[in-house]
């Protein structure tokens, strides 16, 4: 909705038709005297060695899995190996156009981009850049390692170091490039400019459009590259990536001077098949892949069908989007077109191909076809060609020799240390923000809806102890809203999205104001696209940026599903700790817009390893955890209760400091103190609790309610602490019971406080059914009386008690139907 | 004289902060310009003059008014 951008019916209700950008197909018709004219012979015949190295190594990889030995050397390899041999052409004639600063991501069929990329670095960056990243990559060790087994040095070691390193990882070995924790799938090397594989088809879209952003905003000149199949064009959030990547605002809206678009070019090697479904064809309804550029842009993505199988013409599509990218025209998109000669893994029957048709491919084998055009052209006699490929044979088998020794390349140890990989988790580091603001914010003084908070008071009661209106106290949402913006002030590698972000101040107003005084590029409204939303973060932090996305709603933490389980969650684990994922995912938990709008997934969240997650009910801890998330270098996932967003500060004795303050993450606070009963609340759930323990106190029982605030990371001390003086403890939740964190931390209670306690541990939480409309709302989400229902029932059965609330139903019988 | 009142702006709305005048007092406005923005605890909302004239300020910006208070005249 920005004011500046008039929607004029004039204009668009003016009759006429659409045209669209040209896509041209198969277009490439440079003769190769002047390819080599241009690049020389010798970088012609280093691409077909390059092609060369990769068959090979995939080849012997088609070995172990097929046979379990490669040349007589035997290796039982139990992981995946899904093959690019036949589309070779496509990643080196990439590599050959690529800068060494752009970055690559990848697919689950990525050893060929990754091998090509970085052969392409060794062979092209200077001497001293090499011996610097060996030296530098686990302290040299690696390099000590491959140097002393293959007795090379130069770049040849350098050649030998990133094949080394890459087949131990995707051998899972402790030295491998990410530690063993990444795997074929998930392998990268950003040294060299290969960022992550991703085991997700598609993953990489949203991710390295993200890592655009980044790159644009930094101005360092490189572009990224989106990896995927043409099997890719059915995901959603591939199109969500590639829009997101396209926006409008870029060049209508953006001051930063970085052009229309992301520099993001999104390559699609089409081998026409998505595992055994053929895309043209059958399963997609695109006749040629190239043409999903026009549904994009007005450009079209600045689409082309490429021959896949030569690298030239590879290389001079990419050289020429290369340009339009780092002029600030893009993104773009390429369809290079190719076939898959193995099956998409070692047990792929070909069921869904015919011999024929593969044979009509092998005819284009990209190797031979090089090799001859080479041959023809009089750079390399057919002798040089035969040696060339007994040169890279016994290479790849010195490498899987080396690899395959345990004393070179040793299994990752998790028996000696049985949380290892537990460690790898989170680096639970933070940054220190800069003092001064950064240049591109303006002063807050001149938003008159900045001056507005600033005016309230900081405690929510007044002098008389009545609660004050959040017209005039500083509120939950004013708290989010203060300490966000002081890390938008102070440190401009923060950049904030979501939908409605800027000028209706994100969807409940936590950002009011912060479109007066921030540009464009620290925070645009996002499309509506909750899978590129998250992904483009996890990119711009992968690339040294930080992120702060916002979903709408939690209930929308569904659209964003993968990004947020397996990318957000995982990769710094997957990198053995070598990346960062500074991410602040903000999840507003809803309340009377019913079952798609209301329900709390902290459950959901917590259950997957590699997040961290908090959910503050007070302002004065939603405003200390909330720089804390921000500046955490780990993933962070805020839970916010619509309904809490007006509370005011009552309990924190100074109210909410109106200076910057970090709370510490994983401490749960007493908020009442009690000797009777422990009462842990998540979220909202401390505000019934509050009002229970009041009622329970008329009654002579004395409760002391605990709100969790954090919920990974979790000290269980002061809890079982409580419990020891207690005896009793209750959970409350607002998630649905089953399943929830609250049962986590029971059961976690029941064993490590067995000792104190007097009855067993009890979890209330909402039934396992939908959230019902407002008017219902009271029946589902735990009620002042439930909690003293239970209370009374399950900790004082001998006290004389009348049952006040609903919930007198048996919990068996329930679950036996499914509820 | 034209009233300009704070409006009934949802049912669970009973107060506005005045956030912004965009107009002095005593300029002269057109009828349908916005000239003030308030805020309640749901939305910010702008305002237009009810009437052509001089504006009136009643109500300064960073005070909080009822529904139904009259924020400024139009004379």
């Amino acid at each position: 909705m920005p004011k500046e951008l008039v929607v004029d019916p004039a204009s668009s209700r003016t009759p006429g038709h659409l045209s669209q950008a040209t896509i041209p197909v198969h277009a490439y018709a440079t003769p190769i005297a002047d390819e080599i004219a241009r690049r020389g012979a010798p970088a012609l015949i280093e691409a077909l060695r390059h092609m060369l190295l990769i068959r090979e190594f995939e080849g012997m990889l088609a070995a172990m899995k097929a046979q379990g030995a490669y040349r007589g050397i035997a290796y039982t390899y139990k992981g995946p190996a899904h093959l690019s041999i036949g589309q070779e052409a496509a990643a080196v004639g990439s590599a050959l156009a690529l800068d060494t600063g752009d970055h690559i991501f990848g697919s689950h069929r990525s050893h060929g981009e990754f091998l090509a990329k970085g052969l392409a670095a060794v062979a092209r960056l200077p001497q001293a850049d090499l011996d610097r990243i060996l030296a530098t990559h686990d302290e040299g060790r690696l390099r000590d390692t491959v140097a002393r087994a293959l007795g090379r040095d130069g770049r040849a070691l350098a050649e030998d170091v990133l094949l080394f390193g890459f087949l131990a990882e995707i051998f899972m070995k402790a030295n491998g490039f990410n530690g063993g924790m990444g795997g074929s799938m998930h392998a990268f090397f950003p040294p060299f400019g290969c960022y992550p594989n991703n085991a997700i088809v598609g993953a990489s879209a949203g991710i390295a459009a993200g890592a655009a952003l980044r790159r644009r905003l930094a101005g360092d000149g490189g572009i990224t590259v989106a990896h995927a199949g043409d099997g890719a064009t059915g995901c959603g959030p591939v199109w969500e990536a590639m829009n997101f990547a396209a926006m409008g605002q870029y060049g209508r809206l953006w001051q930063d001077g970085g052009g229309t678009g992301l520099p993001v070019l999104f390559f699609f090697t089409n081998n026409f098949y998505a595992m055994g479904g053929q895309t043209a064809g059958e399963t997609m309804g695109w006749d040629r892949l190239s043409r999903i550029g026009a549904g994009l842009s007005p450009t079209a993505l600045h689409a082309e069908t490429v021959d896949g199988t030569n690298p030239l013409a590879v290389a001079d599509a990419v050289a020429r989007k290369r340009a339009l990218l780092l002029n600030g025209d893009g993104p773009a998109l390429l369809d290079v077109e190719c076939y898959r000669l193995c099956g998409h893994s070692t047990t792929d029957a070909n069921a869904y191909r015919t011999r024929d048709e593969i044979k009509l491919w092998e005819e284009l084998d990209p190797i031979r076809q090089f090799a001859t055009t080479l041959e023809i052209a009089g750079v390399l006699t057919e002798a040089e060609a035969v040696a060339m490929r007994e040169e890279v044979a016994d290479r790849i088998e010195a490498i899987t020799r080396a690899v395959t020794d345990p004393a070179l390349a040793p299994p990752v140890d998790v028996a000696a240390e049985p949380t290892r990989i537990g460690r790898l988790m989170f680096s639970h580091r933070a940054i220190d923000l800069p003092a001064e603001p950064a240049p591109d914010v303006g002063d807050p003084t001149g938003s008159a809806a900045l001056r507005g908070i600033a005016r309230k008071a900081r405690h929510g009661l007044a002098g008389d102890g009545t609660e004050l209106a959040p017209l005039r106290a500083i509120t939950l949402r004013d708290a989010l809203g203060e300490a966000i913006l002081h890390h938008m002030i102070h440190d401009d590698r923060l950049v904030a999205w979501g939908e409605e972000c800027r000028e209706w101040g994100g969807a409940f107003g936590v950002y009011r104001g912060f479109a007066d005084i921030l540009p464009h590029h620290r925070l645009f409204n996002s499309p509506i696209s909750e899978a590129a939303i998250v992904a483009a973060a996890v990119g711009h932090a992968m690339e040294g940026g930080r992120s702060l996305v916002e979903l709408m709603y939690a209930d929308f933490i569904g659209r964003a599903g993968d990004e947020i389980f397996n990318q957000m969650a995982k990769w710094q684990a997957m990198s053995a700790g070598a990346l960062s994922l500074p991410v602040v995912l903000r999840a507003s938990v809803g309340s009377k817009y019913g079952a798609q709008h209301s329900q709390d997934w902290t459950g959901l969240i917590t259950h997957i390893p590699g997040l961290k997650v908090v959910y503050p009910a007070t302002p004065y801890d939603a405003k200390g955890l909330m720089a804390a998330a921000l500046a955490s270098q780990d993933p962070v996932v805020v839970f916010e209760s619509q309904r809490l967003y007006d509370k005011v500060e009552t309990m924190a004795p100074d109210g909410v400091p109106a200076g910057y303050y970090r709370l510490p993450f994983g401490v749960p606070d007493i908020k009442r103190a009690g000797r009777d009963l422990t009462i842990l609340t998540i979220g909202p759930a401390l505000y019934p609790a509050l009002a229970a323990a009041r009622d329970l106190a008329a009654a002579g029982i004395e409760a002391e309610v605990i709100d969790a605030r954090s919920l990974v990371p979790f000290d269980y001390r002061p809890v079982l602490d409580s419990v020891a003086r207690t005896g009793r403890f209750l959970a409350v939740t607002e998630a649905s019971e089953r399943g929830s964190f609250a049962q986590t931390i029971a059961a976690t209670i029941a064993r490590h406080g067995f000792a104190s306690l007097t009855a067993p541990p009890r979890v209330i939480g909402a039934p396992n059914w939908i959230v019902p409309g407002a008017d219902m709302e009271a029946t589902y989400f735990p009620q002042p009386d439930d909690i003293v229902d239970a209370v009374m029932a399950d900790f004082f059965p001998d006290r004389p008690a009348n049952r006040r609330g609903l919930r007198d139903w048996d919990d068996i019988a329930l679950a036996r139907t499914g509820l | 004289m034209t009233p300009l009142p704070v409006p009934q702006l949802g049912n669970e709305i009973t107060e506005a902060e005045i956030t912004e005048w965009h107009k002095a007092d005593g300029a002269t406005v057109e009828e349908g310009e916005p000239i003030v923005t308030i805020t309640t605890t749901k939305m910010a909302i702008e305002l237009e003059a009810p009437a052509a004239g001089t504006l009136q300020i009643r109500v300064e910006e960073g005070e909080i008014a009822e529904v139904g208070t009259v924020l400024a005249e139009i004379a």
